[in-house]
């Protein structure tokens, strides 16, 4: 599903050099759920945001999907995000102006679905995240979890092959993390594969597989981290 | 496109979208308005006198020696006048079209004091007087030599022939104006006049008068010390001919000053000077609400990027190309603009109608209205394309970047 290959990301701002990713090279498989973990600073984000295509690496080579994507134009890029991919924010990012409704609709106009196709996905995705009699609500007039919910239903309408989530549960008590781990998890069981950062050890757990990061290189040599060790860490 | 959504976005923050609007709209009815007096002044402006304008001259010559003798002086000014090379027609007058001084009278086609005459702007000239003008005779014929006769200084008695423009013509005789040729008229209730030429177009001495293409030439010359002249050149010699004309008047006879040398082309400036400035101050005017208005389209837009940042990297994100982002905004300035200029099209005849009742101006040409509208939404467009290319350049890892 996707193959990085010795990718390096490095900021520069002036004369300052941040090297945010070094030959970082990870495979995931079609279907896995992974979970990446490290420290502050390590560049869990940025591997996120490259994996989604949201910003350039600098050097290495990255597949998804068995396609290079690394000199796609604004145009194509796009394209891949809005098709292959869902994303799921820290704090959820939804548009407040628009109520659930219109929020969950943004991809699939980019999409260019008719208003039927749209209104079928709409009302579907988020029947699953069980917030189908809010659909005119503003994201102010829900809770942290439910906002959390509406992103992940709005990820999901356009069926992406692959979720990228970074620390979605980040900004949500304990008992709404659960909640919306559990709606990942079933998200993965039905096919999609997911790549989520998180900071807490107890929900890396909820994934089949761990990916740790130590100062922009994959720790261990890109083998997967048993996941007691994580626990601990 | 997505106007759905910008529309339903754009209800949450109408505040700001309502006073452009607003201001869209204020700009367009001021502005076409605005224009609409300048038309109309610029038609005032551009109505033909009939003269051969660029070539035409005045002077004015006042004699005060104890032995000044007007009509001597005055035929001798004006041989010499003719005799000049370069000097194509002279004649006497007591007044200059379109100079802002002259004489009116009013003529009728009965006798009798009860009845109202039509107001007629007057000229009193010579036979040279068709020539130097450079207007056209239509029908009848010109003054002859042995009809000019110098007129008392006080008296209440008027020549037996006229020329009219066909404008006085038309306003005497409406049924046909040509039909005035031959006709007596009367002129100070009771004396009787005969039409004997018509003019096709000749100006007045009052350029905002409703009778300002009403004219009536007199056969007379004129024993007054204070006097002007009006002198034709052959094309392009004006220039050249004021200064030595100036200098002859002045040589050829010391007991007067020559004063007061102003081309026809000076007297039309001076002539239509508040209608020049008004429509300065007009263009200036819109000028300066258009760039408001485009100003506040700007700010207004560049706050709503700067606000909307993470947003924007969100949709980025969720599959926006960077095309999609620019026609965001400028859909959404679109429909600002567009709610602008219909409420401003209302605003527009609102307005006219208002000014036609109190300054009683005449109503706009419809195609302002649709052409203000349009020019407006593309200075819209172009004002928020600065703004709109910023939003497009948001990068779209601002979405995981900025909390
Ligand atoms: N736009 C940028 N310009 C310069 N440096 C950057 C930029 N974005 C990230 N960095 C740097 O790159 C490094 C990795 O950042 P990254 O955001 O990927 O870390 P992270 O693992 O996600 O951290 P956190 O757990 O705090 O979210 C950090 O040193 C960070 O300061
Ligand atoms: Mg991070």
């Amino acid at each position: 599903m996707l193959s990085m290959q010795n990718i390096s990301m490095v900021y520069r701002a002036g004369l300052v050099e941040t090297h945010a990713l070094r030959n970082f090279s990870l495979e995931v498989e079609e279907g896995d759920f992974v979970s990446v973990t490290g420290p502050s600073g390590s560049g869990k984000t940025t591997f996120l945001n490259i994996a989604g295509l949201l910003e350039r690496f600098t050097d290495g080579r990255y597949e998804l999907d068995g396609r290079d994507v690394s000199s796609l134009s604004d145009k194509e890029s796009s394209a891949v995000r809005n098709e292959k991919i869902g994303f799921v924010f820290q704090s959820f990012n939804l548009i407040p102006d628009l109520n659930l409704f219109d929020n969950v609709d943004v991809p699939l106009r980019y999409r260019g679905f008719n208003a039927n196709e749209r209104k079928k996905r709409i009302e579907t995705v988020l029947e699953t995240v069980g917030l189908a009699s809010r659909m005119k609500h503003l994201p102010s007039q829900l809770s942290g979890g439910q906002q959390q919910r509406v992103a992940i239903a709005r990820a999901l309408a356009g069926k992406p092959r692959l979720m990228l989530a970074d620390e979605p549960t980040g900004n949500l008590d304990s008992k709404m993390a659960l909640g919306v781990m559990e709606l990942i998890s079933e998200i993965n069981r039905n096919g999609t594969t997911i790549i989520m950062v998180t900071h807490d050890p107890e929900l890396a757990k909820m994934a089949n597989r761990n990916v740790h990061i130590l100062d922009g290189r994959v720790s261990n040599g890109d083998i997967e981290v048993p996941l007691s060790k994580v626990a601990t860490a | 496109m997505e106007i759905g959504p910008i529309w339903r976005a754009m209800m949450r923050n109408k505040t700001g979208a309502i006073l452009i609007a607003l201001q869209i709209a204020v700009t367009m009815a001021i502005m076409v308005n605005a224009i609409s007096i300048m038309q109309e002044k610029s038609r005032m402006m551009s109505r033909p006198s009939g003269l051969d304008e660029h070539n035409l001259f005045t002077i004015q010559s006042v004699g005060f020696a104890d032995d000044f003798n007007e009509r001597v002086t005055i035929e001798e000014d004006l041989a010499a006048l003719r005799a000049m090379p370069g000097v194509v027609n002279a004649f006497q007058t007591n007044a200059i079209p379109l100079s802002g001084s002259g004489w009116s009278m009013g003529l009728q086609t009965e006798p009798g004091a009860e009845i109202d005459g039509t107001g007629v702007g007057l000229y009193f000239v010579d036979e040279h007087a068709l020539d130097t003008y450079g207007v056209n005779l239509i029908a009848g014929e010109n003054f002859s030599p042995t009809d000019i006769t110098w007129r008392e200084l006080v008296t209440n008695v008027w020549p037996g022939k006229t020329i009219l423009t066909v404008a006085m013509a038309e306003t005497l005789f409406p049924d046909d104006a040509m039909s005035a040729l031959g006709k007596t008229v009367y002129i100070n209730d009771t004396q009787p006049i005969t039409v004997t030429g018509i003019i096709e177009k000749m100006q007045g001495s009052w350029p905002s008068w409703d009778g300002f293409e009403r004219v009536m030439l007199v056969p007379h010359l004129l024993p007054w010390e204070d006097t002007q002249y009006l002198i034709r050149t052959e094309p392009g010699m004006r220039d050249e001919l004021m200064p030595q004309v100036e200098e002859m008047l002045a040589e050829t006879n010391k007991g007067r000053i020559v004063r007061r040398m102003r081309s026809m082309d000076e007297i039309r400036e001076r002539a239509y000077r508040d209608e020049s400035s008004m429509i300065k101050i007009l263009t200036f005017t819109i000028a300066l609400l258009v760039a408001v208005t485009s100003l506040g389209i700007v700010g207004l837009a560049s706050f709503s990027v700067n606000r909307r940042t993470k947003q924007i990297g969100t949709r980025r994100a969720l599959g926006a190309t960077r095309v999609a982002i620019l026609r965001y905004f400028m859909t959404e300035n679109f429909i600002i603009s567009l709610l602008g200029v219909s409420l401003g099209a209302a605003l527009t005849i609102g307005l006219n109608i208002l000014m036609i009742e109190t300054f009683a101006l005449t109503r706009i040409a419809w195609y302002l209205v649709p052409a203000a509208m349009l020019i407006l939404l593309g200075i819209g467009q172009a004002a928020v394309l600065g703004p709109a290319r910023r939003a497009s350049s948001v990068p779209p890892a601002v979405a995981t970047r900025t909390v």
